[in-house]
């Protein structure tokens, strides 16, 4: 069979519409973010509980007293499990793909409905959209729309499409010819037809694909976090990466008080809207429990919270965490981080997060997947990481990329890659030992991603430099699935051989034994660099030399990674604020300001007497 | 009078190459010639007239292509070859904006199913033709109420169509179709799907209307007694053409082929007939002159025999001025009960004695 090079024509086409038309996406891009802007804006003004009030309402009114109290305690739930921000920046997401999902897949299905030849274009289509695997089509979201919310938005909108544009379709197709009949023998015009009769017979259907909408929209939010949405989906893929099953357990929970809720609304609102479903709940028998009030009395509470809401949002004033001292270099400029959720990654972010703030720039700090940062980074997306491994573990990403990117220098190292058994494990010690001794790991090295570089390496090098090929055999995975295994494996005390690299806290926490490379298989290490967008460093001299200056030692970075970890998820600037306060003169030495250090130690000075 | 409604040679070809179908149509090809080709003729060169105030009934079996020729008239369905002529105006000319607007005030339609629309209530569905002319709320509810009160359903606006039995379903559709003043109603089997009893109810009720509003009706049905009782004329439909247009006694006296003669097997023959339809016209020279009972044309075959009963000779049949037009001996009543009029034979025992032959 000749080989169809149908992926190279894939990409051509993306370059094709990225260079072409990028005046089409900017605009889709603008409008995707206006709205989520708009309403996320809306959802996160008024207190968490007045607004979960409001919701409570809503469900109500909808679906009776169970619904609105249970929904409450949801919500509440959410709120006092620190995660209302995540669950409202979700919530938003969800609400624009939907809307747009919905502006999308009505006329698509009318008009499908309509025509045989639109049905038969558009299913397969669909079928395409709703099967091909969401993270193939995340990365061209990235090129087309960059990082975030719009990329996000689109990869949820393509995937939830399909249920829209299939129920409208089916629901309108399923409306009695004899009535459609009976409306056009009293001389209805076509658009009275669709208005009169087959969308309000046709509305339960509907309002089924619109639920199977948010319900699909709701489950690619963990992917779309991926490519920076942040939200539940975010948390849930730093949960992941940092193997936190608790936390992971937190935010899936409200993803699924989230769904719960849609989905509830969401059907009683078909019940609401379709004549027919107004006649069936009337007629059912109406208990204390299931008591809704008039719309009157729930648009006056919703209107009541409302204002409260608006009035709390008025006198309360924001709670920053940006405060510049020193020398205002930055005047507000701003930057953008972003960074792949491992603790040196962390720890470098938020460090100079912290460390910019002082020096008065405007720092967002945002977690990718390292595919999507190095693709935000070559398309301008995001200004700076400092996560970057190489030249070996990313260099399929620098070997792509490399070109439109600023190495800023190695601020850590050298790395090393290595595989790891735990120290119980007493008669393994060097790669060479592992020969024979199959049997007692199974054969199995549990691996990482198989897109990892370091995958490549052990498989086309390490196994075959120590003989091992054929006796092993390598796991593809995920780094969380390794380390849940070495987890498990540890705790019952098993034998189990990992792939593991250094700085890791995994050595902090386990017993671990990295296996000796005599013959250098390996590798000679990485360094931990930091990289740039081009340009980023002209742009803003001082921050370039910063970054370009800026190393850390071993002592220093795991001593900022223990703080980190102590301090616990969402307090990692304060952290390394408190680090930073505990080493007085690094932040002088790593961002100098010429003569600003005297001036803030003399203002210090002056405010601690103030205060004494 | 001119004629209502005109049916011009219609044709209504389905599937490819409708124009050269129409053409070996009228070239005499049949039906199953051309099914072989993947077209399918559902009416073929029908021609027929329908007077105001006129009931008329196309019967035939499912199949005969008689709902897709109801649905040219209305312009529903658009006919291949011919034309459709509504009190003069020619349907088939009309643009899309024409015909609807014809089909929302003049021709309205009462459907097998009822065709109710679930989500409105009875009286909104009564005034549905009324709200697509954009009558406005009040007037079109007050008609819509009046209609469904010449129906028989004062006190049911506010109830939904699925809380309604079958045959009160179908009255609703009625009024829908009253409601509009339309002057043509089409009925497309539209008491087939009610029992028999409900049917009977709804046909008297049809009748009783039509006495007052004088609508010019197109009734399609597969029963040949509804259509005996309903029809002022009736045409016989068989795979796509009118294989007979007259009256119930001309059918059922005069079939114009076996197909027709077998339908009419079944027909009471007693409900439909008249005295006119039976009486002899030739022998009126020497009709009685007496004072007895007399009959008139329109009279029901029932209540003939029984004036023949009390008669002691041939019955006259006077017309409206008094003037006789025919007679009916006993005999030939008799023999309309039977196949058909047929005439006496001699007798070989004329003193009228019973014999018992070996």
């Amino acid at each position: 069979m000749p080989r169809l090079h149908l992926g190279d024509w894939v990409d051509s086409g993306v370059d094709w519409l990225v260079a072409h038309l990028s005046w089409l996406f900017d605009a889709v891009k603008a409008v995707v973010e206006g709205m989520y802007d708009g309403i996320d804006a809306v959802l996160t003004a008024p207190q968490p509980l007045l607004l979960a009030g409001i919701l409570a309402v809503l469900a109500w009114w909808l679906r009776g007293l169970v619904a609105g109290v249970l929904s409450f305690a949801g919500f509440a739930l959410i709120d006092s499990l620190d995660l209302w921000d995540q669950a409202m920046s979700t919530l938003s997401l969800v609400l624009v793909a939907t809307l747009i999902a919905l502006a999308v897949s009505l006329p698509l299905g009318i008009w499908a409905a309509r025509s045989r030849a639109v049905s038969a274009t558009v299913k397969p289509v669909l079928d395409l959209l709703q099967t091909m695997p969401s993270m193939v089509l995340l990365i061209p979201a990235i090129l087309f729309f960059g990082m975030g919310v719009p990329a996000g938005v689109v990869a949820t909108l393509i995937f939830a499409l399909a249920p829209g544009v299939r129920m409208t379709e089916l629901g309108i197709r399923q409306v009695d010819a004899e009535l459609v009949e009976a409306a056009e023998a009293f001389g209805t015009t076509p658009r009275d037809t669709l208005l009169r009769v087959q969308l309000p017979l046709a509305l339960p259907t509907i309002m089924a694909g619109v639920n199977q909408v948010i319900m699909l929209g709701l489950s690619m939010v963990v992917i779309a976090g991926m490519v920076g949405t942040g939200g539940l989906g975010g948390a849930v893929n730093e949960a992941i990466g940092q193997l936190d099953i608790g936390l992971g357990f937190e935010a899936g929970l409200g993803i699924v008080v989230l769904a719960v809720y849609l989905d509830r609304l969401t059907g009683a609102l078909g019940t609401r809207l379709s004549p027919l479903g107004r006649r069936a709940a009337a007629k059912a028998r109406t208990t204390a429990w299931s008591h809704r009030p008039r719309p009157a009395v729930a648009v006056a509470c919703v209107a009541a919270l409302a204002l409260v809401a608006g009035g709390l949002g008025v006198f309360g004033g924001p709670s920053g965490t940006a405060e510049a001292t020193g020398e205002n270099v930055g005047r507000g400029k701003e930057v953008k981080l972003g960074y792949i959720p491992w603790d040196e990654g962390i720890a470098s972010t938020y460090l100079w997060k912290e460390i910019l703030e002082q020096r008065g720039f405007e720092v967002t700090t945002t977690q990718y997947a390292a595919g999507p940062l190095y693709t935000g980074l070559a398309t301008g997306q995001v200004d700076v990481q400092t996560d970057a491994w190489l030249p070996t573990t990313h260099a399929e990403y620098w070997q792509k990329y490399g070109k439109r990117l600023d190495d800023l220098g190695r601020w850590y190292g050298p790395t090393s890659l290595e595989l790891t058994v735990p120290s119980y494990v007493k008669d393994v010690n060097s790669l060479a030992d592992l020969r024979n001794k199959s049997a007692e790991f199974h054969g199995r090295i549990v691996g990482i991603e198989p897109s990892a570089g370091m995958m490549g390496l052990l498989k086309d090098k390490v196994l075959q430099e120590y003989g091992l090929k054929g006796s092993y055999e390598v796991v593809d995975g995920s780094t969380p699935a390794m380390l849940a295994e070495l987890k498990r494996a540890y705790a019952k005390k098993q034998p189990v051989l990992v792939t593991l690299w250094s700085p890791h806290w995994a050595y902090a926490r386990y017993d671990l034994k990295k296996l000796k490379d005599p013959r250098g298989a390996w590798g000679k290490g990485d360094g931990v660099h930091t990289v740039a967008r081009r340009g980023f460093a002209e742009d803003n001299p001082e921050a370039g030399r910063w970054l370009k200056d800026f190393s850390m030692t071993e002592q220093q970075l795991t001593d900022l990674e223990a703080r980190i970890q102590q301090a616990g998820k969402g307090k990692e600037q304060d952290a390394a604020r408190a680090w930073l306060a505990d080493h007085p003169g690094l932040l002088d030495k790593w961002a100098p300001v010429d003569g600003g250090a005297a001036d803030s130690k003399a203002a210090a000075a002056t405010d601690s007497r103030a205060a004494g | 009078m001119s004629a209502r409604l005109e049916a011009d040679h219609l044709f209504k070809v389905f599937g490819r190459r409708q124009g050269e179908a129409v053409e070996r149509l009228r070239a005499g090809a049949d039906r199953e010639e051309l099914r072989a080709d993947g077209t399918t003729a559902a009416v073929i060169d029908v021609s027929f007239t329908v007077d105001p105030g006129q009931i008329f009934v196309v019967m035939g079996l499912s199949g005969s292509g008689k709902s897709t020729l109801l649905r040219m008239l209305n312009g529903l369905l658009e006919p291949t070859a011919g034309h459709v002529r509504f009190d003069g105006r020619d349907l088939t000319a009309l643009g899309d904006r024409e015909l609807r607007e014809v089909r929302a005030r003049k021709i309205s339609m009462v459907f097998q199913h009822f065709a109710l629309f679930p989500h409105r209530s009875v009286l909104d569905n009564a005034a549905y033709g009324l709200a697509v002319q954009g009558v406005p709320r009040a007037e079109r509810e007050k008609r819509a109420a009046r209609a469904l009160e010449l129906c028989g359903l004062a006190g049911w606006e506010t109830s939904w169509p699925d809380e309604l039995s079958g045959g009160m379903q179908q009255r609703v559709g009625l009024a829908r179709a009253l409601a509009t003043d339309a002057d043509l109603l089409l009925m497309d089997e539209s008491f087939s799907a009610l029992d028999p009893l409900i049917r009977r109810d709804m046909q008297d009720q049809l009748l009783t209307l039509q006495k007052t509003l004088k609508k010019t009706i197109v009734f399609i049905t597969h029963d040949l007694n509804e259509a005996m009782r309903l029809g002022d004329r009736i045409a016989v439909m068989r795979d796509g053409r009118i294989v007979q247009n007259g009256t119930a006694e001309d059918i059922l006296l005069r079939p114009a082929d076996d197909y027709v003669a077998s339908f009419i097997q079944d027909v009471d023959r007693s409900r439909v007939l008249t005295a006119g339809a039976v009486m002899d016209t030739s022998v009126t020279a020497d009709a009685p002159l007496c004072r007895c009972e007399t009959a008139s044309p329109t009279t029901p075959f029932a209540e003939l025999c029984a004036i023949s009963a009390r008669v002691p000779h041939r019955v006259s049949v006077v017309d409206g001025a008094g003037r006789l037009v025919g007679v009916v001996p006993q005999q030939r009543l008799v023999g309309f009960l039977g196949d058909g009029p047929a005439d006496p034979v001699p007798c070989d025992a004329p003193d009228g004695k019973v014999a018992a032959h070996a």
